[in-house]
């Protein structure tokens, strides 16, 4: 079976050069197409989200009553306008986030979930973005496991500081990045399952056609590396915003109101609990290969002629692969060891990031320091 | 005389927020009179009209309509509201906040809808609607693709489909070009000579003498500052200065005798600077 | 380091693209055609039959003979033809395209081509590309049938028929309809900000801007939200929606949805023996 075993140094550097176009383009959005996913797989995400939407619908008939109708469909208009902010990046690019983080965070997870819910149903049925057998899809990766998951790490971080606190904002950013990363994670699995249920009588894969081994680190390396970093910096943005200039916007989902004043600079000691989560967040990704690998057994992976996947094309879709299988590739063969350093490259890169941000908060506070 | 159809005494309505809006406002609106409520900005003209609506409550002092309180406790009975709501019509300010539907049709059918009337009945009053205001051809339209004018006239069909026997219409005139302006003028005072009532809030004196009876002036200190009929209340340039109605070059020519309105006020005709309220 | 479209800029561009192809749309939907014509409920049922007969096929003629079906519902519908193939197989590459260009060398098989330095292109790996691009840009093109020959608010009522319910229909209506307000309004606030500056903005001054914007459209969005409440009580709203529709049945209509529902009914059958 010939496959890529010998592939020169030159090969990788073309490769890396697509690889880092992949990415880009894989972190500009995670709508899902019509097409990437089987029908039963798409049943089961319409199935799954549904109660869901069924929560939310409670939810606001229980929080704002027969308001609830325009003010869901005012903040599922918001969604829909903030998917559509390009936020510059370092580099001179610029990219999209999702706001379900800023959403779960301003209406708790069941309302904002169902307003981004609404904004997915809207752009799919009448902008074509995103499948329409895929809307259960997308709804559950953006509008169920993002909002949760962002509300979860809000609150275990956010705890019970004042609306004003700094401490709010970190937690609105590490929020964003950890809900971005588990919906990357998350959409991953769906599309990893895909070759191993669905495919022709001889094996071909008939809907997305990567494994979990591939499909996980093309999906989530780039993710955590950009899109995921987008949408904590929106979400802290916009929140330290709400906190100047419209507190009264912060508690909508029934938090309480606090002082306006603004506590002292931002205590390091919450950075790294932050930091911390992020790190114990970011190797859920691995437990999922992990458990690929062992649910296959490495036997049936050969027989697949899947063993060498990763050490090739394997990282195709992300920036770190290929520049790094230059050095080594040996190393990358080891698909969690490349993982991981990955990870902890996210880590660094996205701490780095919410460094900057809480010093420039604490500089525009006290000029004086 | 009649049971007068609005009975104020001693209003105040503050927002949650401690602002006072409406302050100690006490009059009366018979049936069939055509009122028009001059204040500048802020002065608490769309406040008015929102508790006359049954909206807002009062936070002090007593609101009547038809002769019962308006109280959240009375709308919170079905038949009240569904009697109060067919009565009472509002065309607010602001179009986009009153055309909230998919499609025109859908604009002009939501109350008749929502107020259960049978589906036939429905689909009678609202062609009704559209053809009074000529606006069928606009029908699977959507509101927030039209003109400023034929949003106007749809928010006009938005609540002539119910046929209410009051009107309360928030600064009608705004963003209309002239023509659509003195076509306004025109539905206004139909609906005064069919004997509705029509309270109009504008800050918009050329069109005061040919859609009202009487005027209610207000003053920036959210109260009820001057009451009397066209006449009296625009010869009184100390008091339109005083309310901010309109600065010193500002003066009325003589009574034309066909009594239309005419634009023959120097100067910009009604648009002082104001800043639209949202 | 600045780009040299901000991203100010990129916004304001997508903006004007939605709004420009959703009057796109709309324009073609009011336009006289065969699909046009038939009862938005047939348009859903038939329309959604035939994405879900893509969806299930096994055999890559079939979803080629689908998408020649496509085609076919195109023309006689009078859309622009080229249009409509462009919006799918130009756009597709770049996305699915690219996603699906490592599975041509990475899925194991036999050898359909060999490249120079030892590449190799397997049949599985361009079988399996070859599905996720059809059944993509299939998809695709059926859903823009749906969406090119039905104005939004006909298709938003017409969601009844998959029981959807009123309040829910409602909802997206209003969405919908607010969308293309606070779009106007975020316009606006780009626009007079940026005629207010001379040169570019710098980065830190556009995410600063961003932020602001998207602030300042959330008080915005929750004050509109508040009023429109007013406005629907006025109207005798009580949280109980109710809608009237005056869609009604041709013999044609049923004709037609018998025609799509059979045809895709057909493809999923036949889609099932592989190929």
């Amino acid at each position: 079976m010939q496959t890529i075993r010998n592939l020169t140094r030159r090969h990788w550097r073309l490769l890396s050069v697509y690889g880092l176009g992949a990415a880009w383009l894989a972190t500009t959005a995670m709508h899902i197409p019509d097409g990437y996913l089987s029908p039963i797989t798409a049943i089961i995400l319409y199935a799954l989200v549904i109660p869901f939407w069924y929560r939310g619908l409670q939810a606001l008939r229980t929080k704002v009553n027969a308001r609830s109708i325009p003010m869901i469909a005012l903040m599922a208009a918001f969604s829909f306008i903030i998917m559509m902010f390009n936020v510059p990046l370092p580099g001179g690019t610029t990219g999209h986030a999702v706001g379900a983080t800023l959403a779960a965070i301003l209406l708790g997870p069941e309302i904002g979930g169902l307003a981004v819910s609404i904004a997915l149903i809207i752009q799919a049925l009448f902008f074509g973005d995103g499948g329409i057998t895929a809307i259960g899809a997308n709804c559950f990766n953006m509008g169920v496991v993002m909002p949760y998951v962002a509300w979860w790490v809000y609150q275990a971080i956010g705890g019970t500081a004042p609306l004003a606190a700094n401490r709010r904002v970190v937690a609105a950013a590490i929020a964003g990045w950890v809900a971005m990363t588990a919906g990357a994670l998350i959409t991953a699995v769906e599309f990893g399952v895909q070759p191993m249920f669905f495919t022709a009588a001889d094996g071909t894969p008939l809907y997305a056609p990567y494994p979990l081994d591939v499909a996980i680190p093309a999906m989530i390396i780039p993710h955590m590396l950009v899109a995921s970093v987008i949408e904590g910096a929106v979400t802290a943005l916009v929140f330290s915003y709400l906190q100047r200039s419209n507190q009264a916007a912060l508690q909508l989902n029934g938090a309480p109101a606090t002082s306006a004043t603004q506590t002292g600079p931002l205590s390091y000691r919450w950075l790294w609990i932050g930091l911390a989560v992020m790190a114990i967040a970011t190797p859920l990704g691995l437990l999922a290969p992990g458990t690929a690998w062992g649910e296959w057994g490495s036997d049936e992976f050969a027989d697949l002629g899947l063993s060498y996947v990763p050490t090739g094309l394997a990282r195709l879709e992300s920036v770190w692969g290929a520049p790094m299988a230059d050095y080594e590739i040996g190393f990358l063969g080891n698909a969690s060891a490349g993982y991981v350093l990955s990870a902890l490259l996210g880590i660094a890169v996205v701490a780095g990031l919410v460094w900057l941000l809480t010093a420039a908060l604490a500089r525009r506070q006290h000029p004086a320091s | 005389m009649a049971e007068p159809v609005f009975a104020l005494q001693n209003v105040d309505f503050a927002y949650d927020s401690g602002q006072m809006a409406l302050q100690d406002v006490s009059l009366s609106i018979c049936p069939g009179e055509r009122i028009v409520v001059l204040g500048s900005n802020g002065s608490g003209k769309s406040t008015l009209l929102k508790l006359l609506d049954g909206l807002y409550y009062p936070t002090g002092g007593e609101l009547k309509a038809f002769g019962r309180a308006l109280t959240e406790a009375a709308f919170a009975d079905d038949a009240f509201n569904f009697a109060f709501r067919r009565r009472v019509g509002l065309v607010f300010q602001d179009t986009d906040v009153q055309l909230f539907n998919a499609s025109v049709f859908d604009e002009v059918a939501f109350a008749p809808l929502q107020l259960d009337l049978p589906r036939a009945d429905v689909t009678a009053r609202v062609e009704a609607a559209m053809r009074d205001l000529r606006i069928e051809r606009l029908r699977d339209r959507a509101p927030h693709r039209l003109s400023g004018g034929e949003k106007r006239r749809v928010a006009l069909a938005s609540v002539l489909s119910l046929g209410p026997e009051v009107w309360l219409l928030d600064e009608p005139t705004t963003g209309l070009d002239p023509r659509s302006q003195s076509w306004l003028v025109d539905f206004i005072c139909a609906q005064g000579a069919a004997g509705r009532t029509v309270v109009t809030a504008t800050h918009d004196l050329t069109i005061v003498d040919t859609i009202a009876d009487r005027v209610l002036v207000f003053g920036e200190d959210h109260r009820l500052a001057a009451a009397g009929t066209p006449a009296e209340i625009l010869s009184n340039s100390e008091l339109l200065l005083a309310c901010n109605l309109t600065h010193e070059h500002w003066h009325r020519h003589p009574e034309k005798p066909d009594g239309h309105r005419h634009l023959h006020y120097h100067g910009a005709p009604h648009d002082h600077g104001h800043e639209r309220t949202g | 380091m600045a780009s040299a479209r901000g991203a100010i800029e990129r916004t304001l561009a997508e903006i004007g693209h939605v709004l420009e192809q959703s009057l796109f749309a709309e324009t073609l939907s009011r336009q006289p055609g065969l699909l046009q014509a038939l009862d938005p409920r047939v348009k859903i049922v038939g329309l959604l039959a035939l994405l879900v007969s893509v969806s299930v096929s096994r055999n890559l003629w079939v979803i080629g003979g689908l998408y020649g079906v496509a085609l076919a519902l195109a023309v006689v519908s009078r859309l622009p033809v080229g249009a409509f193939v462009r919006r799918v197989w130009l756009v597709l590459p770049f996305f699915t395209g690219m996603v699906a260009l490592p599975a041509l060398f990475m899925t194991p098989g036999p050898t359909l081509w060999s490249l120079p330095f030892d590449w190799v292109i397997t049949r599985t790996g361009a079988l399996t590309a070859l599905f996720l691009l059809t059944r993509v840009g299939t998809s695709v093109s059926f859903a823009l049938l749906l969406i090119w020959t039905t104005p939004w608010n006909t298709l938003l009522k017409a969601l009844s028929v998959l029981r959807v319910p009123d309040g829910f229909i409602l909802i997206l209506a209003m969405t919908y309809r607010y969308i293309a307000l606070l779009l106007g309004i975020v316009d606006d606030m780009f626009l007079s900000r940026k005629s207010r500056v001379v040169g570019k903005l710098s980065t830190a001054d556009e995410r600063r801007l961003l932020a602001a914007s998207a602030g300042a459209l959330l008080g915005r969005s929750l004050q509109l939200s508040t009023e429109v409440y007013l406005a629907m009580q006025s109207r005798g709203y009580r949280g109980r929606p109710r809608t009237l529709d005056t869609f009604a049945m041709t013999a044609r209509d049923w004709a037609w949805s018998f025609g799509l529902v059979a045809l895709a009914a057909v493809a999923m059958v036949v889609g099932q023996v592989g190929g």
